[in-house]
């Protein structure tokens, strides 16, 4: 959705028509793999999400960030924690009490084992000091579901995932997962207000393969950024509760690089964490 | 009332119906092609949506939503290969009513159950969406595995009498589907070090090959085509009043169950399909007839799997959840254009709901006259010459694959999946098991996992659900029913050939 809008911004600054391909499977391993094999001509571009940087920690793929050229990154989106609005936890400091009084009563849903929101759980057990029953589900949408349902105590999502049922009541968010607080949802306190310097966000850029000319990865970060700065972007980041966020070319590789360092630090010592 | 007027004035404009006119022609081609999907139309087309208003986007997008489902079942029909998996169990009855030459009929009969499916599920959308939503949102991990162990017993009746054959393709089916990354840890499993197989086994290029390059293996070495067996013929369109009245029970409750089944997220219309044939199958007086050509089997497969479409519209529109693949791609495409679906909807935005509800009607109905009227017309394919008919059966199964996921490895699979298939086929090894193990196998063991998590690893706890329960009573049925079915000295121990499954 991130490239398919980014591309039609993007087009006209580029004159030539930019076709979208889908290409999903291992998160998004696949297609990391399949954009770094192509010819780094600037024709065949990918969109990187953080995933880009945790793959080869999970071993799905051997690419990482240091394998491609990014181009920018453009957006971000803050984890939150929510929980049934009928539940007794009526703040994040009720939850973790709660959770540390009775380790593992508490179900928390997850969108699949090694996916970003689930990382986010386990480093929220692992700043806390709280213990959880992990319920995996393949996606965000079904993991949500079962905490309206229900049929779990908590979940967390990205922002822009959650902002919809937290409007409608039929979610409570109870913190963000980041240091300054989401524009759509102001009135969540955020981790480290808390007291929890906990969080990691997931992210979208663009990157080409390894190698690819620096005039060409000028000029496609230049598109990028004129699509980035139209009205029609910030519309649809505050619509999916993104927050529009710019990297240039240097500063994307190094966030990512950085990015890339702390998942695998902290993946072996979160993976000892679930298998004690 | 006043909303209901709104929200029909709302749609009346000839931009509106337009739009909806061109998403139901485009939907109609996608279902017809295998390996186009629904979910894979209504994605394409989202991006374009942007450039109009919030009304014509959605009535494009609900048009091919309609448009995509009932055409879906003629290729199964006319060419027993499902245009998409909501229609695998109308090939069941829909192939045999065409090598019996009855092609028209078929289609006909596709055409006017798939509306009335739809129809009646937009009604229930329309009067009782919050009953249905809550019942939906009651389906927790247990309930999901209710619903799909009464989907596995299922084999037995799909098997058209080898039920050892039909059990050993059944479970077939249910190991392809733990190839992948473990749904509860995430480790690989059965992947032989090979990313592509990460994600599992695709279910459309195999069922493409399975159906689509098997059947055509067959007619190659059997050295005769379907058409040239059946004349051509393609006999009248719509049913005889008689008929009409003895498939309404089967079209009605079909609907009942593809609403239900629509409704609840991530169980979408072919397997609402298929337990709604079952259910017709059961319960009809000529019940052996299923599989061979039984009008009312394909009534009731056409009206569950479009069923399933008002149905996930309920779950959608009245929780902003999706109750399938599509509608999670509707969502976005609403939010894009900066309406929220969830109850609040219901209670501030009525006429738009009462919209949705009359674009969904009228695109319910053009697809229903699209159907008759094209029948005798698509029946031609019949027609053309085997070898043309062959070669292009391959060409267009080879698209489809590689289309779905631009992956060549889904290629391999569909040509995999059709050696399979022809293999199967001439062991008299039904297919219909290894399909419904292949669809049902990934819900139903994760479910079972988290139901598991959920009980402390306790099984007794499960037994206190009371949906699970009531699934559980079905499933006893429908596998002593053939026993109890014996003892009253009715059945007739058919030793018929396989149906094409």
């Amino acid at each position: 959705m991130v490239s398919r809008v980014m591309a039609s911004l993007a087009e006209g600054h580029l004159n030539v028509p930019i076709v979208c391909e889908y290409k999903p499977g291992a998160s998004g391993a696949l297609a990391f793999s399949f954009v770094a094999r192509r010819p780094s001509d600037g024709y065949t571009i990918g969109h990187a999400p953080v995933e880009i940087a945790i793959v080869r920690s999970l071993g799905y793929a051997d690419i990482g960030p240091s394998d491609v050229s990014l181009i920018c990154l453009v957006s971000k989106t803050a984890p939150a924690l929510v929980v049934h609005p009928d539940s007794p936890w009526q703040s994040f400091e009720d939850f973790i009490a709660a959770a540390k009084a009775e380790t593992g009563n508490i179900v928390m849903a997850n969108s699949g084992i090694g996916s970003i929101w689930h990382f986010n759980i386990l480093l929220l057990e692992q700043g806390t000091g709280a213990r959880f029953t992990h319920l995996p589900y393949g996606g965000s949408a079904p993991a949500l579901v079962s905490v309206i349902g229900r049929h779990s105590d908590a979940a967390v999502a990205a922002v822009g995932e959650v902002i919809s049922h937290v409007r409608a009541g039929s979610l409570r968010a109870l913190a963000v997962f980041d240091a300054g607080r989401a524009g759509v949802m102001a009135e969540v306190p955020t981790t480290h207000e808390l007291g929890y310097p906990i969080g990691a966000p997931a992210w979208s850029g663009f990157y080409g393969p390894a190698g690819m000319p620096a005039e060409r990865v000028a000029m496609l970060a230049d598109a990028f950024k004129t699509a980035f700065e139209t009205t029609e972007w910030a519309e649809f980041c505050r619509e999916l509760g993104m927050e529009a966020h710019y990297l240039g070319k240097e500063d994307f590789a190094a966030f990512a690089l950085e990015q890339q360092r702390f998942f695998e630090s902290r993946i072996p010592q979160l993976v000892r964490l679930e298998n004690p | 009332m006043a909303e209901i007027l709104a929200g029909l004035s709302a749609v009346l404009a000839w931009q509106v119906l337009g739009f909806l006119a061109i998403g139901v022609c485009l939907g109609a081609v996608f279902g017809a092609l295998p390996g186009l999907t629904a979910t894979m139309g209504v994605a394409l087309l989202t991006p374009l949506t942007f450039w109009v208003s919030p009304e014509q986007g959605l009535a494009m997008l609900l048009g091919i939503y309609c448009g995509t489902i009932p055409s879906g079942g003629i290729p199964a029909i006319l060419i027993n290969v499902p245009g998409t998996p909501a229609s695998i169990a109308a090939s069941w009855d829909g192939y045999a009513l065409t090598r019996k030459g009855q092609a028209g009929l078929a289609l006909g009969i596709n055409a006017l159950a798939s509306t009335t499916g739809q129809l009646t599920s937009i009604a229930f959308l329309a009067f009782l969406a919050f009953p249905i939503a809550s019942f939906a949102l009651r389906f927790g991990p247990a309930e999901y595995f209710g619903l799909t162990l009464l989907g596995v017993s299922l084999m037995a009746g799909v098997s058209g009498g080898h039920v050892l054959k039909g059990v050993l393709a059944g479970t077939l089916g249910l190991a392809l589907a733990l190839v992948g990354l473990d749904p509860m840890t995430a480790y690989p499993r059965y992947t032989f070090g090979m990313s592509e197989f990460l994600d599992g086994i695709s279910f459309v290029p195999v069922m493409i090959g399975l159906f689509g390059l098997g059947e055509v293996l067959v007619q190659i070495s059997d050295r005769q085509s379907a058409q040239v067996s059946a004349a051509a013929a393609i006999g009248r369109v719509l049913p005889r009043i008689a008929d009409a009245k003895r498939m309404a029970r089967a079209t009605f409750s079909g609907a009942a169950v593809g609403t239900m089944v629509g409704a609840i997220p991530a169980a979408g219309g072919d397997i609402g399909a298929v337990i709604a044939w079952e259910q017709a199958r059961r319960t009809s007086s000529d019940g052996d007839s299923f599989g061979k050509g039984s009008l009312s089997g394909l009534a009731a497969s056409c009206s569950a799997c479009n069923a399933a479409i008002g149905g996930g519209m309920t779950t959608m529109l009245t929780l902003g959840i999706p109750g399938d693949a599509v509608s999670a791609i509707l969502i976005g495409a609403l939010l894009i254009h900066g309406i929220q679906p969830g109850p609040l909807l219901f209670a501030n935005n009525q006429a738009f709901v009462f919209s949705i509800v009359f674009l969904m009607i009228f695109a319910s109905l053009l697809i229903m006259v699209i159907g008759i009227l094209g029948a005798k017309p698509l029946a031609k394919v019949l027609s053309i010459p085997a070898p043309w008919l062959w070669a292009g059966i391959i060409v267009f199964g080879t698209v489809g694959a590689y289309a779905l996921n631009n992956a060549v490895t889904d290629v391999w699979a569909m040509y995999a999946a059709g050696v399979a298939g022809f293999l199967f086929r001439k062991t008299q090894i039904p297919l219909g098991p290894l399909v419904l193990g292949l669809i049902l196998g990934p819900l139903m063991e994760s479910n079972l996992r988290r139901a598991l998590i959920l009980s402390r690893g306790d099984w007794s706890a499960m037994l206190t659900r009371p949906i699970l329960l009531v699934f559980l009573a079905a499933t006893l049925l429908s596998l002593l029913w053939p026993l109890v079915r014996a003892r009253r000295g009715r059945a007739k121990r058919s030793q018929d050939t396989v149906p094409d499954a």
